[in-house]
């Protein structure tokens, strides 16, 4: 209650919250970049009241808010008058989106581990850490608050990935994270594969036919292999860049420079910008040689998009990381076996074990989670054609598919699983084709009752164990998509603890068929098995497998290679169906 | 980040009438400037806000530097800005060499930054400028016109009429 003069505040020795009653007002600009507000406040108010009434005035959660001062940020602990805020000075507001906190590493991730903990219920007794599959989800993460924080109660996939880029471009630390990730490396040391998925994208194909130059460029693998090294090296990109942009510039004077300049934007960039921009909201060709860039700041937006997709091809490996734990000593859900090759999750990757850098990042993190949540964003997600180029890329590229398995620390532990994978790639890889398991996949009611079937059976080999051996090891190997959506959608109370030693020792991981117990079960288990199987006819490349039908298509005038091979897969080989297909009569 | 919590923030002003600049467009605005921090430097140009190394620009080394004093903001949430500041009054189109150019720029963000302005000599310019005869009747010419420290003066005359 003491009166304070408001001449000296920054004397001011008590911290202690006063009464706003009895102190004078002040009136205090808040300033954030795009905004200005007055806020009125007891000139002895702490920080943490000021926030209060800024979160009600420009309509942001309190812990958004960071408040600078002089220089200073200002915590909540601390009163006004200790920073010097008189009446009339203007206080500077950060509101943080959700790119932040997925920077700001584990931070935030530490301070909120409630949604594993409400998750974490369900299992009930269990004092095991690794539980059922949802909270080790999470668990397996290490940090969620990149849910809360995400923000992102849209279900939009392409907004997600948007921001992914934003985050991308206002980190170039974060970049050179990704560039050193082993897997996005040797992903990018196969220019094929890099090809393929560029040329994959319509619009750019569209793009290719208007400007044959631009074909010329991809298929040139020195050009590719270049840009490639450029991608790796952001300091080299951007001198390039640099040097690029002042070549350009320069043209600018030459007389009609303006104009060749002007007509090599529209021809090409712009198309390939608004290509781009409804795929990855961006200019995916910024960094090959020979076209415009936009800003010196960041050339180095193309090659990122590569990898992102990456993580996105086994969205829900951890959340298929049932636990086994087998007291696993890291929390992140290691334990291998889970990780069920499913048809969601071909490469049977967790996203924790992708390893370092971004694809660790909370951010990255709690959107697995929220994939696994919301079944609408794993449609969306599926149903981006990137997406699908990538898996049929990676379905052409058993070597790129075995790289990552290499890699994965999940299987570095036990090669016999390693091995199991490896054999049952290109199995998977099909399947993904397979244009059934991707219906299923983005039906999020089949997705639903797979997962409770997987439950179920889980449920089944704890409380008999024995039937394990008797499971068909083949079956598994059809990659049940059990996995997908594990995490809270149905997360049946009754899930004890799947004991370590359960899945381990059998061959196959977790989600196997149930012997007998259940014969509703059991026979839609096998149908399901059927359903794989048709998919599973063969392991050769589906160019391989369609040679002959390529053949006869091209004979017949579609030269279009890559659409032909699209259609034939669509179709199952079916020449007819894909000719339709291609004349653009039958709906895909 | 490493550091600790307190950042350098210093001003690289760059003069440049006495470059090539000058000779190549009737720039008649002296200085161009950028906040350095974090290892980096700032400055908002026709192609937005961009960043290079300290001393990264065409125009090469400052001519001279003010130190703007010390910061606790931490990097990530100086990008945080900059990016807000990026879409809204920062965007490339809105670079108007008079009115809302690099100086303007370096100014506001020392104000977020360390809470002091930059020398005022710089923001005054300006106005000096347009004040005499000859700068009031080239305004509308000169308002056209962008700096780039990338390279050159981009002349954006096609763009306007």
């Amino acid at each position: 209650m003491a009166e304070n003069s408001g001449t000296d505040p920054a004397v001011e020795t008590n911290t202690e919250e006063n009464a706003a009653a009895s102190a004078t007002i002040i009136k205090v600009t808040v300033k954030t970049p795009k905004d200005k507000e007055e806020i009125a406040i007891a000139e002895d108010s702490s920080v943490a009241q000021f926030k209060e009434e800024i979160s009600k005035r420009f309509k942001a959660k309190q812990d958004q808010l960071v408040l600078i001062f002089a220089g200073k940020i200002l915590k909540d602990g601390d009163t006004l008058g200790q920073h010097g805020i008189k009446d009339g000075l203007t206080v500077h507001l950060v509101i943080k989106t959700d790119n932040s906190c997925a920077f700001k590493g584990n931070t935030a991730g530490t301070a909120n581990p409630s949604p594993a903990g409400n998750l974490g219920t369900p299992q009930g007794s269990g004092p095991s850490p690794t539980p059922t599959q949802p909270p080790n989800v999470l668990a397996g993460f290490g940090d969620l608050s990149g849910l809360s924080n995400l923000g992102m109660g849209s279900a939009n996939f392409m907004e997600l990935q948007q921001q992914m880029q934003r985050q991308l471009m206002s980190n170039p630390e974060m970049l050179s994270q990704i560039m050193e990730n082993p897997l996005v490396q040797s992903m990018m040391s196969n220019p094929d594969l890099m090809r393929q998925m560029i040329v994959a994208n319509p619009q750019m194909q569209q793009l290719m036919e208007r400007n044959p130059e631009i074909s010329h460029m991809l298929n040139n693998p020195e050009l590719m292999r270049q840009t490639m090294e450029l991608a790796r090296n952001p300091a080299m990109m951007q001198e390039m860049m640099r040097n690029q942009d002042r070549a350009l510039s320069n043209l600018e004077s030459i007389p009609g420079g303006y104009n060749a300049l002007r007509r090599m934007y529209t021809d090409i960039q712009e198309p390939m910008f608004s290509a781009a921009r409804e795929q990855f909201g961006n200019n995916p060709f910024s960094a090959l040689g020979g076209n415009t860039d936009n800003s010196g700041v960041q050339p180095s937006r193309t090659e990122n998009r590569e990898p992102l997709p990456n993580p996105w091809g086994p969205p829900d490996a951890s959340a298929a990381t049932t636990t086994t734990a087998s007291g696993t000593a890291t929390t992140t859900s290691s334990t291998t076996s889970s990780t069920t090759p499913s048809v969601s999750n071909p490469l049977g990757i967790s996203s924790s074990s992708l390893g370092n850098g971004m694809f660790n990042s909370p951010g990255m993190q709690s959107l697995m989670q929220q994939i696994s949540e919301n079944p609408q964003l794993m449609q969306n997600m599926l149903s981006a054609p990137y997406m699908r180029t990538m898996m049929q890329s990676l379905a052409q590229n058993p070597d790129i598919a075995s790289q990552v398995f290499t890699n994965n620390p999940l299987f570095a532990g036990n090669p016999q699983l390693q091995e199991q994978m490896r054999q049952q790639l290109p199995v998977f890889l099909q399947q993904m084709q397979n244009p059934e398991s991707l219906s299923v996949m983005t039906n999020p009611r089949a997705m639903r009752a797979l997962m409770q079937i997987q439950e179920g059976l889980q449920t089944l080999q704890t409380e008999a164990p024995g039937l394990m051996p008797s499971l068909i090891p083949g079956g598994m190997a059809a990659g049940i998509p059990g996995a997908p959506l594990p995490t809270g959608v149905n997360v049946t109370p009754e899930n004890p603890p799947p004991s370590g030693p359960a899945p381990a020792p059998a061959p196959t991981p977790t989600p196997t068929p149930a012997a007998g117990t259940n014969t509703a079960q059991q026979q839609l288990m096998q149908q399901m098995l059927q359903m794989f199987a048709g998919g599973n006819a063969l392991t050769q490349t589906p160019e391989v497998r369609f040679q002959q039908q390529l053949e006869q298509l091209s004979a017949m005038g579609f030269i279009n290679r890559e659409a032909n091979l699209q259609a034939l897969i669509a179709t199952g080989g079916d020449i007819n169906a894909a000719i339709e297909r291609l004349l653009g009569s039958q709906p895909s | 980040m490493a550091d600790g919590s307190s950042y350098d923030v210093k001003l690289y002003i760059y003069d440049v009438s006495k470059g090539l600049a000058r000779q190549l467009s009737p720039m008649m605005l002296g200085e161009h400037t950028s906040v350095v921090v974090y290892g980096e430097e700032f400055f908002f140009g026709g192609r937005g806000i961009i960043s290079c190394f300290p001393g990264g620009t065409i125009l090469g080394m400052p001519d001279s530097i003010v130190d703007l004093g010390n910061t606790e903001v931490p990097r990530d949430l100086f990008q945080e800005y900059l990016s807000s500041l990026r879409e809204s009054t920062y965007r490339p189109e809105k670079y108007h060499l008079f009115e809302h150019n690099c100086n303007t720029f370096s100014s506001e963000v020392s104000q977020f930054i360390t809470g002091t302005k930059i020398p005022s000599y710089i923001t005054e310019l300006p106005s000096e400028v347009l004040a005499t005869p000859f700068g009031h009747a080239l305004r509308p010419f000169l308002d056209s016109v962008t700096i780039t420290p990338s390279g050159d003066n981009t002349m954006n005359r096609y763009g306007q009429l």
